[in-house]
Formats: C-alpha cells, sequence, structure tokens
C-alpha cells in the first residue's frame, strides 16, 4: 500500500507527454466525419459544394470498404458507415480527408444530403415507456420464493429515470492510420481503453485488403471512463480506410461538439420498482425490478451493460422473493455504450433511492432500515450466488458513525425549521462486482507476457492501457513489491498489439484486480520455482539464461460458474463494497442544491497505491456528483449541442470535502475499484435532498428546474 | 498572409499566419509547441492556456495576428530552467491523472501565484475555475498549489 509516485507524473507537468494530436508523421493529412444530421431517414442524394478541387480530397462511404461493413465487437449490429439508410442522429456517412485542416472543414460544412425522412423515436421517455422497441435478449433473474402476500404489506411503487451521461473525457476521440503496401499493414496509432478491438476492427473493415492490423496506443491517453472502449473501433475502420484510398497516414480528431454528439453515452434508464414490506419486521419481502435501457440504434455493448444492470439492481439487500427483468428499447439515437460503472449507476439510482421511500413510509431512519434489510453472510444475491463477506455492512456502519450521521440528523432537523433553506444528509450503499460478467473472464483468457533482461530489467507486455488512471504504475507496482524488485527495474510498455499479447480490453475494474494479480503471482511464482531472495542478484549469476520471455496465461477459478441462460451461479467472483454519507445545503431562494460533502467507506480489498486508490475515488465521487446535480443532453435537439457551454460538469469551484477510508486493506486481494465510486454517490445525494426538504425526486439530474417543476406541480411526490 | 513577431518562450519567432488563424493552431501546428492542448476549440476548457503578456489567456480564442509583438509564454517555458515549485508539488502529489488538463492549470496556478503569492483556497479555486478536469475531481490539484506555498515564495 505504497504511494509510488506515478512514472508519467513528471512529463506530464513539464509539457512534454504526448497525446494523440502531439503526433504527426511525414505526409500526414487530416481527416473528418460526415454523419447524419437525420434520425431515421433513407439518403437520396449528397451534393459537393462546387468551388472545391474534388480530386483533392480523399472521400470514402460504405461502398468502400473492402471487408464488411460491421463492426466486430461486441455485439456484431452496428454498420461503420450508413448505406442508404441512416438509423440514429451521428450516424456515419463519409469519411473524408484532405491535406489542410481548414480547407477540409470549410468542405464538409457546405455538404448538402436529403434525406427521406422516416419517423424516429429521439426522446428517451418516448423510446423507453412503448414496449414495442424492445430489442436484442431479455434477462430474467427469477428468485421467487412461493410467498403469499399478507393484506398488511406496504406496497412501494417508483419509476426512476436517469439521463444520458457524456463521459467528457477532456481530450476527445482520435486515431491516426498509417497504410504501408509494403507489408501489407495498416498501423493505427490511437487513444483508446481497448487495442485489440480497435485491431478486429480494423481488420472487419479492410478483410482482404490488408495482412494485419497493428495498434499502438499514444503516449498519454486524455482520459476514457468507458467513453473510449468502442467508439475508437469505429473511427479506426474509417480513417484505415481513408488511409488505404489516399496512400497517406491520415489522421481524425473530432471536435469537441462532434464528440459530444456522436460518440457514446450512458444508457438513460427507466427502472420501475415494487416492493412489499412487513410493517412488523420492517423487512422488504418482495421487490419486482423492470430494468429498461435506452440502447440507442444499436445493440452495441448494451447487452453486457445490461446484465450488470440487472445482477446490481436488488442492491444490498436481503429481500426472499426477486423477480428483475432486464429490457433493450432501441431509438434512433447514437448508441450508447460503456461509461464507469455500466448499468450499476442506473441500478442504484432506482434501489438506493426506493429504500428511503419505503424507510419514510414506514417513518423510520434509512440507516436503520438497511441496517434491517441489510444482507449477511450465508444470505444469497438473486442470482443465488451466496453472501461470503459482511463487509456492506461494515463499510455502511463506519461511513455513519464517521460522518456523525445520527447527530446531524438531529441537528439539521432543528435548524431546519428555524430556517428556509435547509440543511440536509443522505446515505447510499452499493457494490460492484469486479472484472467480466460470469463467464467472461473465462472466455477472455487474457494473456501477459513479460521480459527478464541481462541487466534484470522486466518489461512487462500488457494490452492494459493506461488512461490516467495510473494503470501502468500499479500493475508494475505489484510486480516489483511482490518480489522486491526496483521499482526502476520495472516497467509496463507502451501497448502495441504485434509486441503485447492480449490482456483483454482495459474496463470493468479489472486491470488491477485480474491482471496486476496475474503479474503478482507470476512474479511470486518465478520467484519460489527459480529459488532466488533477489532478482537481481540472480540474473547476474544466471547470465546465459537471460534475457528470457515468459508467457502467463490466465487460469480460472474452478469454483465459479455461471449459467448464462438463466443468470444463475457466480456473477462475479469478487466484489467491491462502499457505503457513502452526503451532505447538502438546499438554497430555497435559486432551488439549488450545495453540496457541502461526501464521506466514502469502500472495501476494495488491497489498495495497491493508495494514492492512485484516493484519486479513483475522488475522480469518480465528482462524476457521480454531476450526474445527480448538473449533467444532462437534450438530446431531442442535438444540433446545438456545441460542448461544455450545453453540458456542465463540475468546476473547481463546486466541489465538496471529500473523506475516503479503506476498510479491510490487510486483504491478499486487489479488487475492482475504478467504477465502483461512481456508482453509489449520486443516490445519497438525492436521498439528502430528500431529508433536507422533504421533496422525494425519482430522476436525475436535481437541477433548479426539475426542483421547482417537482415544488409547483399538482401532483409532486412528497412523501 | 502576413508575417508576424513574436517573444515565444523568451524567444523572438517570426511565422507566416493567416489573418482567421488562432494562436493555438500556430503554436501547435507551426512553432511546434504541443503543451497548449485543444479540449473544446471555443474557450470552454481552459487547456489551451497560454500567457500573453503575464495574463493568462485562451489561446483558442486569440487571433494569432493579435499577438505580433506580445510576449507568449507555454509550459516549455515556464520549464525551461527546471520546474517551478508549484509544478513540482504537483508531481509528488500525483495531481493529474490523464494530464490533458495539465499544461493550462499550471498556466493558470502560475499566473495566481506571480499576482499572488499567499492565495487562500479559495481564491485557487477560483483561479482554476475556468480550467475543466475530468479525471480528479480538482482536489490534488487545488491541495497541491496550496502546499507548494508551505516554506515561502513561490518562484
Ligand atoms: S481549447 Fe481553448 S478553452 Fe478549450
Ligand atoms: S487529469 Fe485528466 S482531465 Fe485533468
Amino acid at each position: 500500500m505504497r504511494d509510488i509516485r506515478k512514472f508519467d507524473a513528471r512529463p506530464k507537468l513539464d509539457g512534454s507527454w504526448k497525446f494523440l494530436d502531439d503526433i504527426t508523421y511525414e505526409g500526414m493529412i487530416y481527416g473528418q466525419l460526415l454523419y447524419s444530421t437525420c434520425h431515421h431517414g433513407i439518403i437520396k442524394k449528397i451534393q459537393f459544394p462546387k468551388d472545391f478541387e474534388l480530386n483533392e480530397f480523399t472521400i470514402v462511404s460504405a461502398k468502400d470498404i473492402v471487408g464488411k461493413n460491421l463492426v466486430p465487437e461486441p455485439e456484431p449490429d452496428q454498420p461503420f458507415m450508413a448505406e442508404d439508410k441512416v438509423s440514429h442522429f451521428g450516424q456515419i456517412i463519409l469519411g473524408i480527408a484532405h491535406p489542410s485542416k481548414r480547407t477540409l472543414i470549410s468542405f464538409i460544412k457546405q455538404i448538402q444530403i436529403d434525406y427521406q425522412e422516416l419517423p424516429a423515436i429521439t426522446d428517451i421517455e418516448e423510446c423507453l415507456e412503448n414496449e414495442d422497441n424492445v430489442f436484442g435478449r431479455e434477462i430474467i433473474i427469477d428468485h421467487r420464493r412461493e410467498i403469499e402476500l399478507e393484506s398488511n404489506w406496504i406496497h412501494s411503487h417508483e419509476i426512476y429515470y436517469t439521463p444520458h451521461q457524456e463521459h467528457a473525457y477532456m481530450e476527445p476521440q482520435g486515431i491516426i492510420s498509417i497504410w504501408n503496401p509494403a507489408d501489407r499493414k495498416m498501423f493505427v496509432k490511437a487513444t483508446c481503453q481497448c487495442p485489440y478491438f480497435v485491431k478486429h476492427a480494423v481488420e472487419a473493415i479492410m478483410g482482404k485488403a490488408i495482412n494485419e492490423a497493428v495498434i499502438e496506443t499514444s503516449e498519454g491517453i486524455g482520459g476514457a471512463f468507458g467513453g473510449k472502449e468502442d467508439f475508437p473501433n469505429v473511427l479506426a475502420g474509417i480513417t484505415s480506410l481513408l488511409a488505404y484510398k489516399s496512400g497517406k497516414p491520415v489522421k481524425i480528431m473530432l471536435d469537441r461538439a462532434d464528440d459530444f454528439k456522436i460518440t457514446t453515452n450512458r444508457h438513460p434508464s427507466r427502472i420501475e420498482l415494487h416492493t412489499y414490506t412487513d410493517p412488523a419486521t420492517k423487512k422488504i419481502m418482495k421487490l419486482n425490478v423492470d430494468y429498461r435501457l435506452d440502447a440507442g440504434a444499436y445493440q452495441t455493448l448494451s447487452p453486457v451493460v445490461l446484465s450488470r444492470g440487472v445482477l446490481h439492481a436488488s442492491g444490498g439487500y436481503n429481500i426472499p422473493d426477486v423477480y428483475i427483468r432486464g429490457r433493450l428499447f432501441r431509438s434512433n439515437t447514437p448508441s450508447n455504450g460503456a461509461f464507469r460503472g455500466f448499468g450499476v449507476p442506473q441500478a442504484l439510482a432506482a434501489i438506493e433511492a426506493h429504500a428511503d421511500k419505503i424507510a419514510s413510509q414506514l417513518n423510520m431512519d434509512p440507516y436503520d432500515f438497511r441496517k434491517t434489510n441489510i444482507f449477511k453472510v450465508g444470505n444469497e444475491f438473486p442470482s443465488t450466488q451466496k453472501i461470503t463477506e459482511n463487509h456492506l455492512e461494515e463499510c455502511l456502519d463506519r461511513v455513519v458513525q464517521k460522518s456523525d450521521y445520527r447527530k446531524k440528523l438531529q441537528e439539521f432537523k432543528e435548524w431546519n425549521v428555524a430556517h428556509k433553506d435547509k440543511k440536509g444528509i443522505g446515505i447510499s450503499m452499493g457494490y460492484h462486482g469486479g472484472g467480466y460478467t460470469g463467464n467472461g473472464e473465462k472466455i477472455l483468457n487474457s494473456k501477459i507476457k513479460i521480459i527478464i533482461e541481462k541487466d534484470a530489467k522486466v518489461k512487462i507486455f500488457v494490452s492494459s492501457t493506461d488512461m490516467g488512471q495510473g494503470a501502468h504504475t500499479t500493475l508494475a507496482q505489484m510486480f516489483f513489491e511482490a518480489i522486491k524488485h526496483p521499482r526502476e527495474k520495472c516497467w509496463v510498455q507502451l501497448p502495441n498489439t504485434s509486441k503485447t499479447p492480449d490482456s483483454g480490453p482495459t474496463v470493468a475494474s479489472r486491470t488491477i484486480y485480474i491482471i496486476g494479480t496475474m503479474l503478482q503471482k507470476f512474479a511470486l511464482k518465478i520467484k519460489d520455482e527459480m529459488g532466488f531472495t533477489n532478482l537481481e542478484e540472480y540474473v547476474a549469476s544466471h547470465q546465459s539464461d537471460f534475457p528470457r520471455e515468459f508467457q502467463i496465461k490466465f487460469t480460472p477459478d474452478p469454483t465459479v460458474s455461471f449459467d448464462d441462460n438463466n443468470f444463475r451461479g457466480t456473477a462475479y467472483k469478487d466484489y467491491s463494497w462502499a457505503a457513502c454519507v452526503s451532505e447538502i445545503y438546499y438554497h430555497a431562494d435559486t432551488y439549488q442544491i450545495e453540496l457541502k460533502k461526501i464521506w466514502n467507506v469502500l472495501d476494495i480489498g488491497h489498495p495497491v497505491n493508495l494514492k492512485i486508490a484516493e484519486g479513483q475515488v475522488e475522480g469518480g465521487n465528482i462524476q457521480a456528483m454531476g450526474y445527480a446535480l448538473t449533467e444532462f443532453f437534450y438530446k431531442k435537439d442535438f444540433g446545438r449541442m456545441q460542448g461544455f457551454t450545453d453540458y456542465s460538469i463540475p468546476l473547481s469551484l463546486d466541489i465538496p470535502e471529500i473523506d475516503i477510508e479503506f476498510i479491510h486493506t490487510d486483504s491478499d486481494v486487489a479488487k475492482g475499484l475504478g467504477e465502483i465510486p461512481m456508482d453509489y454517490p449520486a443516490p445519497a445525494i438525492r436521498n439528502a435532498f430528500h431529508n433536507a426538504a422533504g421533496i422525494f425526486i425519482n430522476e436525475y439530474p436535481l437541477t433548479p428546474e426539475r426542483i421547482f417543476k417537482q415544488i409547483s406541480s399538482p401532483k409532486n411526490h412528497r412523501i | 498572409m502576413k508575417q508576424i513577431k513574436l517573444n515565444l518562450n523568451g524567444e523572438i519567432r517570426s511565422v507566416l499566419v493567416d489573418p482567421t488563424e488562432t494562436l493555438l493552431d500556430v503554436l501547435r501546428d507551426k512553432l511546434g509547441i504541443k503543451s497548449p492542448k485543444c479540449g473544446c476549440d471555443r474557450g470552454d476548457c481552459g487547456a489551451c492556456n497560454v500567457l500573453l503578456n503575464g495574463r493568462s489567456v485562451r489561446s483558442c480564442l486569440i487571433l494569432a495576428i493579435e499577438t505580433d509583438g506580445q510576449e507568449v509564454v507555454t509550459v516549455e517555458g515556464i520549464s525551461q530552467k527546471g520546474l517551478s515549485r508549484v509544478q513540482e508539488t504537483m508531481i509528488n502529489k500525483n495531481a493529474f491523472q490523464c494530464g490533458f488538463c495539465a499544461p493550462g492549470i499550471i498556466i493558470s496556478a502560475t499566473e495566481l501565484l506571480n499576482n499572488n503569492p499567499h492565495p487562500t483556497l479559495e481564491e485557487i479555486k477560483e483561479a482554476l475555475s475556468g480550467n475543466l478536469c475530468r479525471c480528479t475531481g480538482y482536489l490534488p490539484i487545488l491541495e497541491a498549489v496550496r502546499e507548494s506555498l508551505e516554506g515561502g515564495k513561490n518562484e
């Protein structure tokens, strides 16, 4: 748990760290995407402006695709480019390149496309209310027990809504492709999370035209949060097509407005909950969840977001009878994709608000209500997986204690009587399964390569990318700390698919948990097998054995099995647990919520690097704050999105105090961390507002407009 | 096209610019200065901040032609003779994650500390309020600026 300084800290501070747009290649030209501004329609005519030399431009459309017009991963249903029909705003129609950025921009602005418009679904509510829009596979988790409903049980029914959320990584998406006809290889430089996804995509679109695609990430990846998991596949495909056709290196950097308009977002959700609670025992006896996601026009990643979402939908509660139904809904908007949390922030938005709703119906404190219903060792998840540790309850107790929850609750109650403004405090709790869902890790079958050089330098080759989260520092640390090797002798190499084996995508809080653990175990294994206490000395005395290369493969745990058809079994081997308290101040005159403080208590097992781990919690908390309070899109009017003036992410002026504590840090396991700090804070903020103002809002974000509307509407949810 | 001369990081540079080109584009594409980043190209994010005659400005909103005869300093310039105390503190505190916002934030922090060597936390927050950062939640950055003040003047 040492605070090793990040290996890239200095170059990031002296301005020398290179992001994709800082790189140029000899003869490189610039590309841009021309995308549909029509949500659903048939392309009638594309008209190029007259006063340009058309032959100076390289233009590609679906017709130029040599391989298949289908992005192969995750779910192969999305074309790279529209053929004659467009299914959503932002669907790419042409890729265009030119040596001058400025000429390119003015050319593209003047291209006219005529569409025959077809009926389109662009509104989240319209999409999610209508069951005709369902597509893809429905998931059912059936944990019903034959329990008779008692007439005095309290029925609580509510529908919860969450909006799109934009990743807003500071570095927009970009790709550089270089075609080499000599060896028929396409070299791609990418700001991405999953080099192998990009490789498969480029090979799919290029088909027989190339022998191989080699993907290397840029040195710097300027944030990703899930946003650079699947869109780079599409972008790299089209950029490569342009490079192939023009014979020149091509760079496409999206401008901010395009990045906002056409790349993936967090799925909007509509989650309907019914619970029945026994007023005598105060226990929830029955839960019914209807979990719906607006997937956008294609499925792509949505089925896996859905499966994680439903597996987390019942929260940390032990409920004897649970029925969860999860479905994807189609709309004519850009496909939604991965975003830190992956279906869990939506799940908790519902169940954690609902817990407070039931508590207030029972006239019970939300903490006491959670204590009564929280699951314990020996209980099971709706998937029938047994609960083996009671750390969620420990997190909850600890966070309540350290935030002085009870005392504050009382104080605020008294303060609120005498003031128009209100103070409030709220709780939430949650968990996040580490790694791919179910049998995913088994199927991924991750691989790592290690080279130990003659000077005992250890080179680690993984396809996991460092997009700022500090993965490469932490991964190296897990290796060198295990065998006490000097840190300057241990480096993670820049991911490049011709050198680095496929250790799976950089997603699902799996990098440290799965890949790091593989590295750590491997270090201990060679120590044992070679019988050294000091690797440097060993290498010095066995020079002829080095350099030596090792291949490491993931070994699945044989006790982990999951039935994908019925959603039964061990969904995740290890869970991270967390609980949170948030304190707010409500300005009654302006209907504004000011977030004062967030307390986090988490069990992520062993935090390898405490500073980096805290950084994940802080960053996740603030993204969750944006989700709860300010961030949303007017998706009905895509055209007007220009960037950060239309979409407010938190500023330095807005941020609250943040308190972080990790428990059970002496564990042997370094569990998932990246996502959980985004999952749980938003409901705690919402619950704090409920506590402050007595107004129950079932939808994010809690903007002044929404609060005002709720107060002035006759059918508001005051409970 | 017009030839302009500017004092860039202590060196006189002359460059041919189109009257509609921004300072950001000219720095990055014609003068090889890559530390100012393009996060939005419309004045929202602060990633492109540079010091123009000592004042922090968004280089995506300034036309290069306006800077004829002026002094421009970027992070490359600030770092020429070793890093400043605030940069060093940011390194020690792991203040950044992806670091895309870092050059702009260093410019804002440098301007603040040049004018106000002992700012309060509120003043630091205010000075950095025009710089977006999506990774860190700002806290380690604010702490680093604050910590760099301890033990004397920031140079
Ligand atoms: S690029 Fe200039 S403010 Fe964002
Ligand atoms: S560190 Fe990534 S945007 Fe600031």
